[in-house]
């Protein structure tokens, strides 16, 4: 067992303790967390921004704005309904177009106009907020995601995960649905994380529940070695919202749409750490890297730049495929 | 960063350090005892002086035990009738002395003192002050014969010596032997000790023969606590400090336990005055709480000692506080499980308060109680969600249907005499409610494993919190000594700034270790 620390911390293999601690604490203030843990909130400061995110059709606040629900969502391709406060996926309707008087959701199953009431009152009386505030639920463009993750999802958005830190892109992973995580890209309800070579954009190794895989495991499709389209426009995107933002250590989740390209889904001030075990390295010798270069008076342009330069910082894992239980 | 995380550690480990302060003192000083239904005995002292007055001004004196010293005694009690009293403190020997005293006294007169003490025993340090080393006096200045015989005497102890230790044990041995007419200085011995050759005479010789060697030495007058009766003789003995040791010299034989009362060669009581001056001295032990006689103890230290603790609340206020403190403990638990174990539960604290909970019904049947309740509100709750209610409804039905859950248990177990059901009615319902909404939002969003997960987690949590805050020698030691609360917030201020991995976290990231 303490062999197994010491590695780890040889490894540079960051914990929770750690992130809370000198990352998170450290580095986002509190004044500025509603920033992104406001979705409303963070659409209206990244678009100015430059940052492209799915359209807005409506937002419900009370009573009122409810009788206008069925004229936010009288689009024929569908919208995703999510509660503007909720985290780690929770609470998200995506309803995929209309059904038989009602609609079709992402899961296949059917929801009419009083479910979808229910549930939107469900979110604005803070079911799925912090301590239970008052929430507002959005209602926006459903994303019609890029064909190029078709292989290697199963059902759901694909999404790709930058962890930013000062403005620095600093580890990228690409977060596949599958069957088990029931269309959700979240990694803790079974969904892929697939690392990503900042560098570059393509796909490097990938893991399931903790543990390295090599295929998708719903599609037996390899994960490995494929390009992410946009990828200087992602990491420009995901190095922007340091700007938007002001907080120094986020995860910033963009998807990838095949109209529009890619798009910041939301922001995270207290993005996970299973991004090691997709990337198989540590954080920690990444982070203090990109701490010694950041530069408050760098452009976002400039920053990516630095993100290219990177990847040499941790020791990479072999991409041998190691039983977990081994 | 690097400053906030010296600061941490440096208040981290005041707190401890201050906490620790406060709890050595009175384990160690005052002799609080650490753990619970801890015994002392204790002797009731008692002085009875009896005269008969002779109708002119009378004066007693008589020694009490002196009140700055750091044995324990306490409850000092006077009976002076209609005599004047006066307490005496000689700064020089730490004597105390009682002046009784009245005009014209006839008849049969009665004084009284009482304390309790629990005596010394032969690890007790002399006083600090008694160690400096005394001046190298000769006596007998005004008796030429008996100074020579003195300085003849001590010479040759001297000369037979190796140091002074030697030098002591040879005089008491000299001294003290029974004059079988072998010693080669009887004469000598006997000259000096004319007309006092009793154990406080020759108890006196030994302490100018170490005297005169710069030793410091002093005679005592006290009782042997082992001889409790109802008349005790005073016992001498002497008392010296050589080669940075503490001794004690008692010439009636060494007794377990003993109290001193006065230091010097003069008598326990003197009166003028009187006629037919009788004294006694009883003693009697009794059995009490250790925690009591600590807690009365007397001087600065004493009171610091109360001003630590509960004492002054009343008993009710008391036995709150007695359960409060053991709460600090659990949430240090929690802290533990969560940083350094990776615990997940559901609810910050919301474990520690479900084991206060168990406190009323104990551990099997909380859990059971706990996972019934839980369940059938989660069976409802799943209910509810079809009828697609608000939320703040949704939760005031959810907790209605516990209560009237644990008011159907109370009934049933109460008609088929289970105690346990009637406990129930302690369980935090609203805790109860917040744990079955969050745990079936887990259940939905996450996954049924994950909800059970955490529920368990939960349960081990409060468990364990039970098991710590319920254990006896915890909550004794918590309430005794609440200066712990600051030991447990020190060590709370050094987990907030843990930064290393979880236990949990190396079985996580094993995959990249290597």
């Amino acid at each position: 067992m303490f062999k197994t620390f010491k590695a780890l911390r040889a490894n540079g293999v960051m914990g929770i303790n750690e992130r809370n601690v000198a990352y998170v604490a450290a580095l986002n203030p509190r004044k500025f967390l509603a920033r992104v843990d406001d979705k409303f909130l963070t659409k209206k400061l990244a678009e100015p921004a430059g940052i492209p995110v799915p359209e807005l059709y409506g937002v419900i606040e009370n009573a009122r704005d409810m009788k206008r629900l069925e004229e936010f969502i009288s689009h024929p391709d569908g919208f995703v309904i999510k509660p503007a406060q909720g985290s780690q996926g929770k609470g998200i309707i995506v309803v995929e177009g209309p059904l038989k008087g009602g609609w079709r959701l992402a899961s296949g199953k059917r929801i009419d106009l009083e479910g979808m009431k229910f549930q939107i009152n469900n979110m604005i009386s803070g079911m799925y907020s912090l301590g239970g505030q008052p929430d507002k639920a959005l209602i926006e463009y459903r994303v019609k995601f890029d064909d190029v993750f078709g292989k290697v999802s199963f059902r759901g958005v694909p999404d790709i995960r930058v962890i930013v830190l000062k403005g620095i892109p600093v580890f990228a992973m690409l977060r596949l649905p599958t069957a088990e995580s029931d269309g959700k890209a979240n990694l803790h309800k079974g969904g892929v994380g697939v690392g990503i070579d900042l560098a570059t954009g393509r796909t490097l190794q990938a893991m399931q529940h903790d543990h390295f895989i090599e295929i998708h495991p719903d599609t037996a499709h390899p994960l490995e070695d494929i390009q992410t389209p946009f990828w200087e426009d992602i990491l420009l995107m995901a190095a922007k919202s340091y700007e938007v933002t002001g907080l120094g250590y986020i995860g910033v989740d963009v998807v990838l749409d095949r109209e529009k390209g890619p798009l910041l889904l939301e922001l995270n001030a207290r993005p996970g750490i299973s991004i090691q075990i997709a990337n198989r390295r540590g954080l920690r010798f990444v982070l203090d890297k990109a701490m010694a270069l950041g530069d408050e008076k760098k452009s976002p342009e400039e920053r990516v730049e630095i993100a290219k330069t990177l990847s040499d910082a941790a020791p990479v894992k072999p991409a041998m495929i190691e039983p977990a239980d081994a | 960063m690097k400053i906030k995380i010296r600061q941490a550690v440096i208040l981290g480990f005041a707190l401890i350090a201050a906490g620790l302060a406060v709890f050595l003192v009175k384990a160690a000083l005052l002799h609080y005892p650490l753990s619970p239904g801890e015994r002392a005995t204790l002797w009731d002292f008692e002085l009875y002086i009896e005269f008969d007055g002779r109708n002119q001004p009378a004066r007693i004196e008589a020694f009490l035990p002196p009140s700055d010293v750091g044995r324990a005694f306490l409850q000092e009690a006077f009976y002076d009738g209609s005599f004047g009293r006066s307490l005496v403190a000689e700064s020089e020997t730490r004597n105390r002395k009682a002046v009784w005293t009245y005009r014209y006294p006839a008849n049969k007169k009665v004084l009284r003192y009482a304390a309790q003490t629990m005596g010394e025993t032969r690890s007790t340090p002399l006083p600090l002050s008694f160690r400096e080393a005394g001046a190298q006096v000769t006596p007998f200045e005004a008796d030429p014969v008996k100074r020579q015989a003195f300085i003849v005497l001590s010479g040759n102890l001297r000369q037979r010596s190796a140091d002074e230790r030697s030098f002591a044990d040879l005089a008491i041995a000299e001294i003290f032997e029974e004059s079988s007419g072998g010693e080669p200085y009887a004469d000598e011995i006997s000259a000096l000790l004319d007309g006092n050759p009793g154990v406080a005479g020759r108890l006196e010789l030994v302490r100018q023969l170490l005297n005169s060697q710069g030793i410091p030495a002093r005679i005592a007058g006290g009782v042997y606590l082992t001889e409790a009766s109802r008349r005790v003789e005073p016992r001498r003995w002497l008392e010296y400090y050589v080669d940075r040791e503490d001794f004690r010299f008692f010439p009636a034989g060494a007794p377990g336990r003993f109290f001193t009362i006065w230091y010097g060669p003069e008598p326990l009581l003197e009166a003028t005055g009187v006629d037919n001056l009788d004294f006694q001295i009883a003693l009697k032990s009794q059995e009490t709480a250790a925690s009591g006689v600590a807690e009365n103890a007397p001087g600065a230290l004493g009171a610091f000692g109360r001003s630590v603790g509960f004492g002054a609340l009343p008993l009710t206020t008391q036995l709150v506080y007695q359960v409060l403190v053991t709460i600090p403990v659990g949430i240090t638990l929690l802290v533990f499980l969560r940083q350094f174990i990776g615990f997940k539960t559901l609810g910050t604290f919301m474990p520690v308060l479900i084991g206060i909970a168990f406190r009323e019904t104990a551990l099997l049947n909380g859990i059971l109680l706990f996972s019934l309740l839980v369940g059938l509100g989660l069976a409802l709750r799943f209910y509810l969600e079809r009828l697609q209610l608000l939320l703040v409804p949704r939760l005031a039905v959810v907790l209605i249907f516990v209560v009237i859950a644990m008011a159907v248990f109370a009934v049933l177990m109460a008609e088929t005499n289970q105690a346990m059901g009637l406990s129930i009615s302690l369980f935090p319902m609203v805790i109860l409610t917040m744990t079955i909404e969050r745990m079936s939002i887990i259940w939905e969003e996450s996954s049924a494993g994950e909800a059970l997960k955490q529920g368990f987690g939960s349960l081990v949590a409060a468990s364990l919190a039970y098991l710590v805050m319920t254990n006896p020698q915890i909550e004794y030691l918590m309430y005794r000594f609440p200066e712990l609360l600051i030991v447990l917030m020190g060590l709370c201020v050094l987990m907030g700034r843990y930064t290393g991995l979880r236990l949990l976290e190396l079985w996580r990231f094993k995959a990249l270790a290597s």
